[in-house]
């Protein structure tokens, strides 16, 4: 168990990549918190089943893009678990058009939820971390913003946003022992990319010829969560199947 | 906290800052700016918030550490904080 006894914070933990963050963390031993925007129902589920493999895990109903709404998940982790190890800034929308088509509401509302909601969590739990003298950030970003995606002006600069909050916030905090990390995921297979047009022509894209499975960047995360990396920080590991080679 | 005196809190206040940021503790005055007087960077802010927490189990706000800025403050906050 590579996170025995570890705490966990996951965004946005019902779905997709975060839902399989939040199982393969829970099954390397640590105890997790996750949050969720709308599905009570899809939380009770995912406690049930960590239930049945006797973790331990919490779910909260939060907006992380309201800064109190972040504080209130730290501050419910801290009342549950005493202490805060590892903070996994997931949660995430699309809302893709065209730049001409796209009204400031789309821009805004994806840059809250996937630049402003990872500052917001960040920034909730970086004084306890401070305080520990130890910590590990790890920023759910993608591949959208590291080559750009066309159609998807909003979410490639939120994604390259948070590669620059991860790599600015690394060298600020290195000296207290925090670790902060990105993961770059290419073409996964969840419920974001399940209605793409033109998946077949994508997956040419892709040297691997298919799309990642979740599992596939939960495990990366695991390691960079874990002591295996423990001298890895401010990085970005992308995990596309070459995609961006 | 068990009670203690306006003094005793001070004097322990005072050489708990002078360890860490490791001077000598006559040198805290009560208005001597910690950063332009003293040298303190905020990784001593902190650790004087964190062992003040751990000291007279408090729990700050870290809201509070942008007002550690002299004693007075310190003393302030600690007064603040103990009595809630």
């Amino acid at each position: 168990m590579l996170l025995k006894d570890k705490v966990a914070i996951v965004t946005g933990g019902t779905r997709g990549i975060g839902r399989a963050i939040v199982f393969e963390l829970i099954e390397n031993g640590a105890k997790v918190l996750f949050t969720y925007l709308k599905s009570d129902e899809s939380a009770g589920i995912i406690l049930d089943e960590i239930k049945e493999l006797n973790g331990e895990a919490e779910a909260i109903k939060a907006d992380v893009r309201l800064y109190d709404e972040a504080k209130r998940v730290i501050g419910e982790a801290i009342n549950k678990f005493g202490k805060i190890d590892i903070l996994v800034n997931n949660a995430g929308i699309v809302k893709d058009k065209a730049l001409m088509m796209m009204d400031p509401a789309e821009w805004l509302d994806v840059i809250n939820t996937n630049l402003t909601g990872y500052f917001n969590m960040a920034k909730a739990c970086i004084v306890t971390m401070m305080k520990q003298k130890t910590g590990n950030i790890i920023n759910i970003s993608s591949i959208a913003g590291v080559v750009g995606m066309p159609r998807q002006v909003n979410y490639s600069s939120a994604k390259a946003g948070e590669l620059g909050l991860t790599k600015s916030l690394a060298k600020e905090v290195a000296q207290y022992g925090i670790r902060v990390n990105a993961v770059a995921p290419g073409f996964i297979d969840t419920d974001m990319t399940k209605d793409l047009k033109q998946k077949d022509a994508m997956i040419k894209m892709i040297p691997f010829g298919r799309f990642g499975k979740p599992e596939e960047i939960a495990k990366v995360v695991t390691f960079l969560a874990s002591e295996r990396s423990a001298y890895i920080t401010g990085q970005v590991l992308k995990v596309d199947g070459g995609l961006a080679i | 906290m068990a009670a203690i005196s306006a003094k005793q809190l001070e004097n322990e206040l005072r050489l708990l800052i002078a360890e860490i940021v490791e001077i000598e503790p006559a040198k805290i005055t009560p208005k001597a700016s910690f950063v332009a007087d003293l040298g303190m960077d905020s990784m001593m802010a902190l650790e004087i918030l964190a062992s003040i927490e751990k000291k007279y189990k408090l729990r700050i706000p870290e809201e509070n550490l942008a007002k550690i800025t002299d004693f007075d403050k310190v003393v302030e906050l600690v007064t603040k904080f103990t009595k809630k």
